[in-house]
């Protein structure tokens, strides 16, 4: 911890009545901090017209979500060494696909209005939040535990998503992981929400979702679960439930 | 009669708290942040819904206010609370010794308390020092720090309330009399100056409030007191596990979704808009929390960060209660339209907001009593779902 | 404000800078799949002038002995290989079937898809 890197963090800028423009500080900075830290720094000592959104610093409010370098990362728990080396330019952008409100920080919502279109859990029974031990491995006394769900809801998997770059109609991974959380069979009205014109069958499989959740929500693996649940839920309907 | 118009400057607990309370009461409200909901030390909170169990000892008052708060807010946001309860363990015989006390004083402020032997506790909490001498069970909870603002800050905003987030207070409008009548405001999004007037002005700033009072050439009785939490990368508890004995650093590990984060310490500092960890800090939080649970050691950090605390009133570090307070300028100063509520902790973000607009309605001659205590919150989301 | 999505932006899929073996299957599918559909109707055309006679045929036959058709040839297949695979890939995983290997299914496909092109490389220029 007590290394020092010289860094350039160049960061995505944009004001209202102003084109998009990057900015570059030069920051000394510690390799093993993060680059939530990095950023704050800027604003601290360099900048304080740069608005970003952070809160928690350890990955539950999921308000740091950026693109750091091209890809979509949590920044409060990001390793600055994991992301760039001693002397090299680290570039820092809002997330993709929503409006952009100020320099990093989006629009979010549209985004928690598909959540709250589902009903999407936010603390929930532990034996159900699938953490290491299977359901079978639960104490029955444990079942009395309830705990924040996995989702962050910070929209890193909205930005990822091929297909929610075409379209701001497409729920999205992370609330049709919230469907799937919740069950067609325990809640039918999802029913009629997740399988609609923009709704799962819009995913095309690419997992980029999967690929950058910073809290173990799998979106991916889920929205294909749920695929499992309408079509049974489904044939059911068609052979008279 | 038009609504009165009651600027609230900053969004952490305080400023969104007090927003629902005056939105309630009738008034017509905006709350002024210069970045967004949460981002000072509100969002750095450890997440401990206090039972007060830490305070009955040596700050009963503060330890009454927080049983009747976590009660309270386990009814009116359940949303984002875990209320799983909490421990407080002794590891050692200096531990033991702090115990009667400590049981006397949690029963005289009211926090339900029992005894558990060892192996109950490891029963209930496997992974928790197995040679733990006592533990004792009471109602503490952990709860997400951003949503439980969100859902305040969200149902203000249905309730008519406006939240102007990156923009910053860069001085205060007065009368001609010095009293204090509006803000000059920078919006940093549009890159525009303002000025809005009002018929009150809270400072909600917590480690800030010296900051605002300083722009009517006054002081703020506030001593920002910051600390680190490190959360690991493993939920290794189920609910917070406390030190028994008196407060000290790294003497709470709460879980909080698949993480445990292990806090806290308190020194002074002269800059807090940021605040560098350091390593020995790190390396305590890993043996004090370590002894509470040794399965830390095990785990990998996941989040380092500081947090600073708006302590108030004379003395330094945890020998300052933990209560809050209000002050009316016109009392102190003899500065009018300007009230400054700093102080207090998370868990009692509720009752400081019912005091400050207490203050602000007996100021304004309005007569609505508080509501908050039995209104439930929307969900969270309401902040983002209507627009600003 | 822009960054906001737009049906344009589906030449994005075609950019593979921080992308993911899901994206990759993703991108490739959909350039074999134009690659496939300009290829059917080549082949139309070319059943369409075969129907018209003999003479026909000897042209179609000498079109086949040019290189470039030949690599064409070869590109069809490795693509009809692939698409098709990663189709499979993707009934499996629309079924929740294999989605935590959906990665590896990716892999497989590719490397079916080269060592099908190269069997038909050799076949087709040893014999």
């Amino acid at each position: 911890m007590s290394e020092k890197w010289t860094i350039t963090l160049r960061t995505y800028r944009q004001k209202e009545g102003e084109a998009p423009r990057y900015d570059d500080f030069t920051l000394d900075v510690d390799p093993d901090e993060y680059v939530l830290d990095a950023v704050e720094r800027v604003w601290a000592f360099h900048d304080r017209s740069l608005c970003f959104r952070h809160a928690c610093h350890h990955s539950t409010c999921g308000a740091c979500g950026m693109r750091v370098n091209g890809v979509e990362k949590l920044t409060c728990i990001t390793i600055l060494r994991d992301v760039t080396q001693n002397g090299a330019t680290l570039k820092v952008e809002p997330l993709r696909n929503f409006p952009v409100v100020s320099d990093l920080a989006v629009d979010m919502g549209d985004f928690y209005k598909k959540n709250e279109m589902v009903d999407a859990r936010a603390v929930l029974p532990v034996i159900e939040a699938e953490i290491e031990h299977p359901s079978s491995a639960w104490n029955p006394n444990d079942a009395q535990y309830i705990r924040l769900s996995d989702c962050l809801e910070c929209g890193m998997c909205i930005s990822a998503c091929p297909v929610a770059a075409t379209t701001s109609e497409y729920l999205g991974p992370a609330p049709l992981a919230a469907a799937q959380d919740r069950g067609i069979r325990r809640n039918p009205e999802l029913l009629n929400i997740v399988d609609s014109e923009d709704g799962l069958w819009r995913c095309h499989s690419a997992f980029e979702c999967t690929a950058v959740c910073p809290s173990f929500v799998d979106p991916g693996r889920r929205i294909m679960d749920l695929r499992k649940q309408v079509i049974g839920a489904k044939l059911g309907q068609l052979f008279g439930k | 009669m038009s609504k009165p118009h009651i600027i609230i400057i900053g969004a952490g607990f305080t400023g969104v708290a007090t927003a629902h309370d005056l939105a309630l009461r009738g008034c017509d409200v905006t709350v002024i942040e210069r970045g967004d909901i949460c981002n000072g030390t509100s969002g750095r909170t450890h997440g401990l819904l206090h039972s007060g169990g830490r305070y009955a000892v040596k700050d009963k008052e503060s330890a009454v206010e927080c049983i009747e708060e976590n009660m309270i807010l386990r009814r009116i946001v359940p949303q984002v609370i875990e209320p799983n309860g909490g421990l407080f363990i002794a590891i050692e015989e200096s531990d033991l010794s702090y115990a009667e006390q400590f049981i006397e004083s949690c029963e005289e402020c009211g926090i339900q308390i029992d005894e558990l032997t060892p192996q109950q506790a490891l029963k209930l909490e496997p992974n928790i020092n197995p040679n733990l001498l006592s533990a004792f069970i009471i109602p503490d909870g952990t709860f997400d720090p951003l949503r439980l603002a969100l859902a305040f800050a969200g149902t203000a905003k249905h309730n008519g309330a406006r939240f102007r987030t990156f923009t910053e207070v860069e001085g205060l409008l007065t009368d001609g009399q010095g009293n204090v009548n509006g803000v000059k405001v920078l919006d940093r999004a549009a890159n525009r100056l303002l000025e809005l007037r009002a018929d009150v002005v809270v400072n909600a700033t917590g480690a800030w409030a010296g900051q605002i009072t300083g722009m009517a050439g006054l002081d703020a009785p506030v001593q920002p007191t910051p600390g680190i939490m490190v959360a690991y990368d493993q939920r290794l508890v189920q609910r917070a596990v406390n030190r028994l004995n008196v407060p000290g650093d790294g003497d709470i590990v709460l879980p909080q979704r698949r993480m445990v984060v292990v806090g806290t310490t308190s020194f002074d500092a002269e800059n807090v808009d940021y605040i560098p960890v350091t390593e020995d800090q790190v390396k305590l939080m890993l043996e004090r929390g370590s002894e509470l649970i040794p399965g830390i050691r095990n785990t990998k950090p996941r989040g380092i960060y500081m947090a600073t605390r708006p302590l108030v009133g004379g003395g330094s570090g945890r020998s300052i209660a933990r209560t809050f307070k209000c002050f009316d300028h016109k009392e102190t100063h003899g500065i009018d339209g300007l009230v400054t509520i700093t102080g207090g902790k998370a868990t009692t973000l509720r009752i400081m907001a019912e005091k400050t607009a207490d203050v602000v309605c007996a100021k304004l001659g309005i007569d609505m009593s508080c509501v908050t205590k039995e209104t439930p919150l929307l969900s969270y989301r309401q902040y983002y779902t209507i627009p600003n | 404000m822009n960054n906001q999505p737009s049906a344009k932006k589906f030449l994005g899929w075609f950019n593979p800078l921080g992308r993911n073996p899901g994206s990759w299957a993703f991108i490739i599918s959909r350039i074999t799949a134009l690659g496939l559909t300009l290829y059917l109707f080549l082949h139309l055309i070319v059943l369409g002038r075969l129907a018209q006679g003999p003479e026909a045929y000897q042209e179609f036959l000498a079109l086949t002995e040019n290189p470039v058709v030949k690599i064409g040839e070869l590109a069809v297949i490795g693509a009809v290989i692939y698409h098709g695979l990663n189709g499979i890939r993707i009934v499996l995983t629309s079924f929740g079937i294999g989605v935590t290997r959906q990665a590896q299914l990716f892999y497989a496909s590719i490397v079916l898809a080269i060592v099908g092109t190269l069997v038909f490389t050799i076949r087709m220029f040893a014999g």
